[in-house]
């Protein structure tokens, strides 16, 4: 079982189908965990929409794939220990910036994750893309 | 819980009330009921948002869709909306500057 600095960590994998349908088990199992840490309603609800969004960047409409399929599964990992963190990888390239001719009808697909959680980042190798929250806990 | 969407014709405005969870699956209905609705000539909306119990970007990037449709005829969108967790998202996306949000029907339709 991963770790996180100092204690033991619970750590949950729900990986999906590429089917939007699906992105309301992972905000309902994100809400979840979050609850594990006694934290007020605001904070399970930020952790449920942040959660919900990372996904839906991989498997909404908007999502800009650089030439690999767009039917790759979704990983999502919530980790609870000093931290709570949440990483949701797919596989493949994925556009991680709001380009004014791949936005929503105008809404800025990413902009609301990055104004929402201040430790936030994405990451891609050759192989995937990931994108990485973390909430401190204490 | 599912998308729920309600329309009615009230001293020229149509109200749609939603209610239900907006996101990456649900969306695309809102969207083509605003779609339906500008195509029939309603063109002054207002979106009651009182039972919506959660919204993401998909949800909001339909909204200002909508705004867009109905801003081609001239018309106007108005959001119901008082929950503070829904607030909040307008508010971090700048679109709470964008929309005109109301408390309540009777407010929104008393400004028409």
């Amino acid at each position: 079982m991963p770790s996180v600095s100092g204690r033991a960590a619970d750590s949950v994998t729900v990986t999906i189908a590429h089917d939007p349908a699906l992105v309301r088990t992972v905000r309902l199992v994100a809400a979840s965990v979050a609850r594990r840490t006694g934290l007020d309603e605001e904070f399970v609800e930020e952790v449920r929409l942040a959660a919900g969004e990372a996904c839906a960047l991989f498997l909404g409409e908007g999502a800009a794939r650089n030439g690999t399929p767009h039917d790759l599964p979704v990983a999502v990992t919530i980790t609870l220990g000093d931290f709570l963190s949440i990483d949701v990888s797919s596989p493949g390239l994925v556009n991680v910036e709001d380009h004014p001719d791949s936005d929503l009808e105008g809404m800025e697909a990413w902009a609301l994750l990055r104004g929402m959680i201040e430790d936030f980042s994405v990451s891609q190798d050759a192989s995937s893309t990931t994108v990485s929250m973390r909430w401190p806990l204490s | 819980m599912d998308l729920s969407l309600e329309t009615r014709h009230e001293d020229g405005n149509t109200i749609i009330e939603v209610g239900g969870e907006i996101d990456v699956y649900t969306a695309p209905r809102l969207r083509d009921k605003i779609t339906e609705l500008v195509g029939e000539g309603h063109y002054n909306l207002v979106i009651d948002m009182e039972k919506v119990d959660f919204l993401d970007s998909t949800g909001l990037g339909v909204l200002v869709g909508g705004l867009k449709k109905v801003r081609a005829h001239d018309g106007s969108m108005r959001l119901i909306c008082n929950q503070e967790r829904l607030l909040k998202i307008f508010r971090i996306t700048g679109l709470a500057k964008v929309f005109t949000i109301h408390g309540s029907q009777a407010e929104a339709l008393a400004e028409s």
